[in-house]
């Protein structure tokens, strides 16, 4: 997963349309922070990148290169767990 | 008890094509004739979801037996369920796939007996192997999420390395592999199913090996068999805690295998409200809390963690329900287990009706 990727959710992984969970098959994982708010933009169009300037854009004041490192960091870690595919 | 089951079980029937030796359905199964409609399948999936319950899992027997699957499946996404289904693959079609899909299921889950073809058929009392692998390509086209779960136990265990990489290049989404759990009919042919020690131990660096291997690209989940451990595991999740289950004619169970243990009384659905029987009903009260456990579970801190581990298990090794999960090394029937441990007589299978 590098900043040009274009990630998209794996099959039968969605984000719950009210609660901050992400429903995966056979079980749930908790979204904390900004989680949620990086993996509704996750739809197999938006590239990191865009997904990154698009927060950015909604969360003023928060620092770039953070932000960055958040989402690449959430979507990596939901990559090797076969959540997010790129 | 404030929280409602995070999952509700559906076993929307107990007919099932396949007559495996390792079935831990009741001995004693629900007949078709008295099976839940689809209107009342459809109130329970409503009220579970009201209830704050995420996952659904249809299964069975096969739930593909019930020529009523899309509207259940339709009425569990309209109840705001997450949709899971566990299935032989007998009588899937690349059509019928198709409207389930269409009708909201997420996720499919597809179990193998062994790698290679005679033994898997004798394991599962059936020639359906075959129909498995033809089955794959047409599950990975339709775009649900696909688990392979592959049943382990003395018979095939040995072979681990060669199942993973037979699942491996069926290309699902995810990969279980699941040991034996000795309960309903896989009981009367644990002596036969239960791996020896050397097995286990074994098998674990394969699984280590392969979960590295395929990092990123199958998931895979694989839950070490309590028969061997030195603690209890938290058996779903502790007594009425997350899950609840329903039986083919609308039983409302703590877990699958609860109606083993003796003066168990089962609300239903047709009588009752989800809700109440979560909350008040004598079968999901029985083993909540801790005021049933033995003095040493009460003394420990893993009480919170493993709840005193399974009370079906408690049951069926020592005879009493609210006895100490004997895979704990504290409990004094520990011993038993050890026993069980050592290499056993082959025996017989028994199957189910054939």
């Amino acid at each position: 997963m590098e900043l040009s990727s274009v990630p998209r959710m794996a099959a039968g992984c969605r984000v719950h349309a009210t609660q901050d969970v992400l429903l995966i098959p056979e079980g749930t994982l908790n979204l904390t922070g900004s989680a949620r708010e990086i993996l509704l933009r996750v739809d197999g169009e938006k590239s990191v990148e865009r997904v990154v300037a698009e927060l950015l854009q909604e969360y003023e004041g928060v620092d770039a290169r953070e932000m960055q490192a958040d989402v690449l960091g959430l979507l990596r870690r939901l990559e090797e767990r076969g959540v997010v595919r790129a | 008890m404030a929280a409602g089951p995070l999952s509700l079980i559906a076993e929307v029937t107990h007919r099932c094509p396949l007559h495996c030796l390792y079935c831990s359905n009741p001995v004693e199964m629900q007949r078709a004739e008295a099976e839940l409609g689809t209107e009342e399948w459809a109130r329970v999936f409503g009220e579970a979801a009201a209830m704050g319950a995420l996952h659904l899992h249809l299964t069975g027997g096969e739930p593909l037996a019930r020529k009523d699957l899309p509207e259940l499946i339709r009425s569990g996404r309209a109840a705001g369920l997450y949709v899971n289904m566990i299935t032989s693959g007998v009588g899937m079609t690349e059509d019928r796939l198709a409207g389930l899909v269409d009708a909201g299921l997420e996720h499919l889950q597809l179990s193998f007996q062994d790698v290679e073809e005679t033994s898997a058929n004798y394991i599962a009392g059936t020639r359906a192997h075959a129909l498995k692998e033809a089955l794959v390509p047409v599950i990975r086209r339709s775009g649900v999420a696909f688990t392979i779960n592959l049943v382990v136990h003395r018979m095939n265990l040995d072979r681990l390395e060669e199942f993973l990489a037979y699942a491996e290049a069926l290309g699902p989404d995810r990969l279980e592999i699941a040991h034996v759990q000795y309960y309903g009919w896989a009981l009367k042919n644990r002596a036969l199913l239960m791996p020896t020690e050397e097995q286990v131990r074994r098998s674990l660096p394969v699984i280590e090996a392969a979960k590295a291997r395929l990092k990123g690209r199958i998931h895979v989940e694989a839950v070490f068999p309590d028969y061997f451990g030195s603690f209890p595991k938290a058996c779903m999740g502790g007594w009425g805690r997350r899950t609840m289950l329903i039986d083919p004619v609308g039983q409302a169970l703590p877990c699958h295998a609860a109606g083993v243990i003796p003066g168990m009384v089962f609300d239903s659905v047709r009588e009752r409200g989800l809700g109440w029987i979560w909350r008040e009903s004598a079968a999901f009260e029985r083993f909540r809390g801790d005021e049933w456990m033995s003095d040493t579970c009460l003394a420990c801190p893993r009480k919170e963690q493993d709840f005193s581990g399974c009370r079906c298990q408690a049951f069926l090794l020592t005879g009493d329900a609210a006895a100490m999960d004997p895979v704990c090394v504290y409990s004094p029937e520990h011993e038993r287990l050890v026993e069980l441990r050592r290499p056993q007589p082959e025996l017989l299978p028994v199957w189910r009706e054939l």
